[in-house]
């Protein structure tokens, strides 16, 4: 049936960690853009959201899809790391360039995740392996 | 929504970098000038950044890019060298040579050319994504 492929839990999580990816790389070519930008503070998605998406998936019982799908993520300023800079500059360009090449990869596997359940979709509609 | 994410700040942060090596350039160019329109020394040109809110419109509300704050002249007295025949040359023989120091504008050139490459780089990697996004249910 295409609510039971349309409505799986694993669906909706890789569509908000996709969101969660794109909003990452936002944050990411912000830090790099103001890698010499005085005082500047490095910028993440905050914690909250990857929180909230756990605590939904790992509790017992069904996961809240319609509660899911309204979730968005937000960029914040990462309080974790301290400054070493002489001019209150938070970003390290390597630590940067790193978390940027992860997440590419995060995002590649999350699309291809999706994409799969759009396949199985097609497969089960016309009946051939595409 | 941008179709390729956080390209905003890239441009900002490409634009800023490309203004401070061009700036660059023109102090290594102008290290020997010793009469410009004013008739002194050349003094090297500093450039200071700072960072700009993008709008709601970009999407993500609390994103910023960058910017050139301003292009300062740097006051530093230049070197005086004795050299009598030296058209710019004063009475007493001495000549005021520009501020510029070739060792930290070479510097400097390194620097804001790794940046450059470092935004360059994440508006390949954004363009990758944006791609592998359109793949979806192919």
């Amino acid at each position: 049936m295409i609510e039971s492929i349309s409505n799986s839990a694993n669906f909706h999580l890789s569509q908000k960690l996709l969101d969660g990816a794109i909003t990452r790389q936002q944050a990411i070519a912000t830090n790099i853009a103001n890698v010499e930008t005085p005082g500047f503070r490095r910028l993440d998605v905050s914690a909250d959201f990857g929180r909230t998406l756990r605590a939904e998936f790992t509790k017992a019982g069904k996961a809240d899809l319609a509660m899911v799908r309204s979730m968005q993520p937000r960029v914040s300023e990462d309080s974790s790391v301290r400054s070493i800079r002489a001019d209150g500059n938070s970003v390290e360009l390597e630590s940067e360039l790193l978390a940027m090449s992860r997440n590419q990869v995060d995002f590649e596997f999350l699309t291809e995740m999706v994409g799969r359940h759009i396949k199985g979709l097609k497969m089960a509609i016309t009946g051939r392996v595409l | 929504m941008e179709l390729i994410s956080g390209i905003a700040a890239t441009t900002g942060a490409l634009s800023a970098q490309r203004t401070r090596l061009d700036i660059i350039a023109q102090n290594i160019a102008n290290a020997h000038t010793t009469r410009g329109p004013d008739g002194k020394a050349y003094q090297r040109r500093t450039v200071s950044f700072e960072a700009e809110l993008l709008g709601a419109s970009s999407g993500t509300v609390g994103l910023s890019t960058v910017r050139v704050a301003q292009i300062q002249i740097d006051k530093t007295p230049g070197q005086r060298i004795n050299d009598p025949g030296h058209p710019d040359a004063d009475e007493e023989g001495m000549v005021t040579m520009p501020n510029v120091n070739l060792s930290m504008e070479m510097v400097d050139l390194i620097t804001a050319s790794r940046a450059y490459e470092a935004n360059l780089s994440v508006a390949k990697n954004a363009r990758q994504m944006a791609l592998k996004t359109l793949q979806i249910g192919r």
